[in-house]
């Protein structure tokens, strides 16, 4: 048999040995947690005692506590919100940027900015502006401009709290689409759009016929990214504003604040996850036509 | 031939580690060890003296390393409970009495540690009160040591009470005339702080109110007690008061708003005294050194002689508030941490060591031994706060730990089953759905009622 193996075989079989330390880390590491995440899910997990099997009940608890529904709506309108701010904001910039001006150079990095500042410190600055009594966004617009009657807490109260997160998280990570896009741009055929111009498209008309086609995959990307990025998003939230409960920050506040529940933690977490791994399978299907 | 090789290293894997878990325990009597030692004093220059304390420590005791570790009093519960089931408790852990008193109905803590230590510096030592805050259900063990305290009470801006023609904000009445006279949002100006944040200090302000109207949450068989008329009257008058808070949710924090003369009272402990009192501490709260487009003010000298503090509060019954922090020994299973770990308090508790850590914040850490309350040297402490406050002003505070009330004592029980709550949040987040959401008080009284039973 020994003898019989060829080279290739041998390859393989080298390749394999190569990769196994690495693969046995990963199992380890992503495979394992996510099994006794499973497991611990149908379990009333106690940290000093043995654990006692529930069944489904965790899931039951969840289903039915309408704070859970709550904070997935709550989900839903962040995802949706700063996913479509980033797309927007991010296209508008690149194709800008794609022009020729001076100073160009500059510009485009300084673009870059809100993205790789630390999300501790820019969290920090936020609050700073928007403190109700001595933040600056308060003086403006209240003593400065009078738009306001009133100070009130932006970041603070509960219904606007929402409407600040999504617009820090557009702020913060539209250079991320907005760097994916510009690439993708600067690849673009011009003899297309000269070839256009020929036979007499507009403006729109280019935009719409040869760059949103180019941009088609590329788009559909970062939207992919972007959400699963933002439906798990927990430090920017948790961060910024004092009570938002989106599904992470309400699943860390039922598994780990006060009296610790790993049983229900976990089976919220299976839940967020069936929720993203449903919503990428259809995406990957219907939009990205893998 | 390779299955060998496997048994063999699987062998040798498992011996060693039997052999590390031996050499632990042998360790009880001799040889080095360290423990780690949870605080909640964050503040680096608290962490500061707490190093040098450590330090001397380490020279005399040149077995044993203390490892310091600062955890937010926020978030003692969140990494206590992890730690426990990744089985790396702390040796040793300074946190609020409910707390500590939570991890010990928990099964978390070594309470004969405990006991033994409070016998060991004599039981009498102790004000009464301190101890009857940690003391088990069955009498004469505790589940940690008493360490340090402070009370809480409104401060307010004396000279403009006078001005207005205002009573000290003592009764309910006078309270909520006083924030409603003071509140002018259109100038900026604000008439009360109380917490309504979801966090520890909602609930700290809420309680003084709350044992004043006689509203407990359990009776003395530990029955819930919580939904009754007088706990609501205490909850819609908070949610009345809190509109002259500032804008949105608000907690401790927004005392620099006072500081800035831009708040009439605000709820605070005696940590207040030296930011008040002394210009280099209050300098960090103010904005317009630095920010000078900001309507900022400057640092003002007078301010602590036109702060008072009133620490009871009444309607039906007086009512005064504060919450001692607690040395716990969580149940590491390894007798030498403990052992180490005493030998350590032992040494926190020697004059010269306790009075070097309770003057990290004089007013704001008080002493929970008598004979130290008396000691010239505690007297004399480096910022000068005895001598601006007067030593009668002091006393009097110190003697205010010896009668604070909570939900956890009823007639001199205690209810375990407080602290679970207490650790679990609920009442702030009551107090957060009332005043920031808009629910209405029967409703919210409900939900948390529902989850208070959830934890029982």
């Amino acid at each position: 048999m020994k003898k019989t193996r060829s080279l290739e075989q041998k390859e393989a079989m080298l390749g394999w040995w190569l990769v196994l330390p690495a693969t046995i880390i990963i199992l380890s590491l992503i495979l394992y947690p996510i099994i006794t995440n499973i497991i611990s899910s149908f379990f009333k997990v106690s940290l000093m005692d043995r654990d006692t099997f529930v069944g489904l009940e965790n899931y039951r608890n969840i289903v039915s506590d309408p704070e859970f529904w709550r904070s997935v709506m709550i989900t839903l309108v962040y995802v949706v919100g700063t996913t479509l701010g980033t797309t927007l904001v991010g296209l508008g910039v690149a194709i800008v940027m794609n022009k020729t001006f001076p100073l160009r150079g500059l510009v485009r990095s300084l673009i870059l900015l809100p993205y790789v500042a630390p999300v501790f410190s820019v969290v920090y600055a936020w609050k700073f502006i928007f403190d109700p009594v001595n933040g600056i966004f308060m003086d403006v617009m209240v003593e400065r401009l009078g738009l306001f009657e009133q100070r009130f807490n932006l970041i603070g109260n509960p219904e606007t709290a929402l409407w600040v997160a999504i617009v820090f998280s557009i702020w913060k990570n539209f250079p991320f689409t907005y760097l994916m896009i510009l690439a993708r741009l600067q690849a673009i055929d011009k003899s297309m759009y000269e070839a256009a111009d020929v036979d007499g498209a507009g403006r729109w008309q280019q935009f719409r016929f040869i760059t949103m086609p180019e941009l088609y995959f590329v788009l559909g990307s970062i939207v992919l990214l972007r959400v699963i990025w933002n439906f798990n998003k927990f430090e920017d939230i948790f961060l910024l504003t004092d009570n938002l409960k989106v599904l992470s920050i309400y699943t860390y506040f039922k598994a780990f604040v006060g009296v610790v529940d790993l049983g229900q933690g976990s089976a919220l977490v299976i839940l967020q996850f069936a929720l993203l791994i449903g919503f990428i399978l259809f995406y990957v299907k219907k939009v990205l036509k893998w | 031939m390779k299955r060998l090789a496997l048994i063999a290293l699987m062998a040798i894997a498992v011996l060693s580690m039997a052999y590390a878990n031996g050499d632990t325990e042998a360790a009880a009597d001799s040889g080095p060890v360290t423990i780690e030692y949870w605080t909640t004093q964050t503040q680096s220059d608290r962490l500061a003296t707490i190093g040098v304390l450590v330090d001397t420590f380490q020279v005399m005791n040149p077995d044993i390393t203390v490892k310091v570790i600062a955890v937010d009093e926020n978030q003692m519960a969140t990494q206590m409970n992890t730690s426990a089931s990744a089985g790396t408790l702390p040796a040793l852990l300074e946190a609020a009495t409910p707390n500590t008193v939570a991890f010990g109905t928990a099964g978390l803590l070594n309470e004969a540690a405990a006991t033994d230590l409070i016998n060991d510096i004599g039981a009498d030592e102790f004000y009464d009160g301190v101890l009857k805050l940690n003391q088990t259900g069955s009498g004469g063990n505790y589940y940690s040591v008493p360490f340090h305290g402070w009370v809480q009470g409104i401060w307010y801006r004396a000279d403009w009470f006078e001005k207005a023609g205002l009573n000290p904000p003592k009764k309910w009445d006078d309270i909520i005339k006083a924030a409603e006279y003071f509140y002018d949002p259109g100038n900026n100006q604000y008439g009360i702080l109380v917490g309504t944040m979801a966090e520890a200090y909602a609930e700290q302000c809420f309680t003084q109110f709350a044992m004043s109207n006689g509203a407990g949450l359990f009776d003395r068989d530990g029955k819930l007690i919580f939904n009754s008329p007088e706990m609501k009257e205490a909850l819609e008058y908070y949610a009345e008061l809190a509109q002259y808070n500032p804008p949105g949710p608000q907690t401790w924090r927004a005392r620099d708003y006072y500081i800035q003369n831009k708040m009439a009272m605000f709820f605070y402990s005696t940590y207040i005294m030296d930011d008040l009192a002394l210009a280099e501490n209050a300098a960090g709260s103010l904005t317009s050194e630095n920010f000078a487009e900001l309507a900022g003010t400057s640092f003002d000298p007078d301010l602590v002689k036109n702060t008072r503090m009133a620490p009871i509060i009444t309607n039906t019954q007086d009512a005064g508030y504060g919450t001692i922090v607690s040395l716990a020994f969580p149940d590491t299973g390894n007798a030498a941490e403990t052992a180490a770990a005493q030998k350590f308090v032992r040494y926190l508790f020697s004059p010269n060591a306790y009075i070097t850590f309770l003057h990290m914040a004089p007013g704001g850490m008080n002493p929970v031994i008598k004979d130290i309350a008396v000691n010239p040297r505690f007297q004399q402490d480096p910022k000068g706060l005895f001598e601006n406050y007067g030593t009668d002003k002091m006393a009097e505070i110190i003697n205010g730990l010896d009668s604070i009330e909570t939900f956890g004592i009823v007639d001199g029980k205690r209810i375990d089953a407080a602290s679970v709550i207490y650790s679990k949040q609920i009442i702030p987040q009551m107090i957060y759905k009332i005043t920031q959401e808009g629910m209405s008080v029967d409703k919210a009284m409900d939900w948390a009622e529902a989850e208070m039973r959830k934890l029982m």
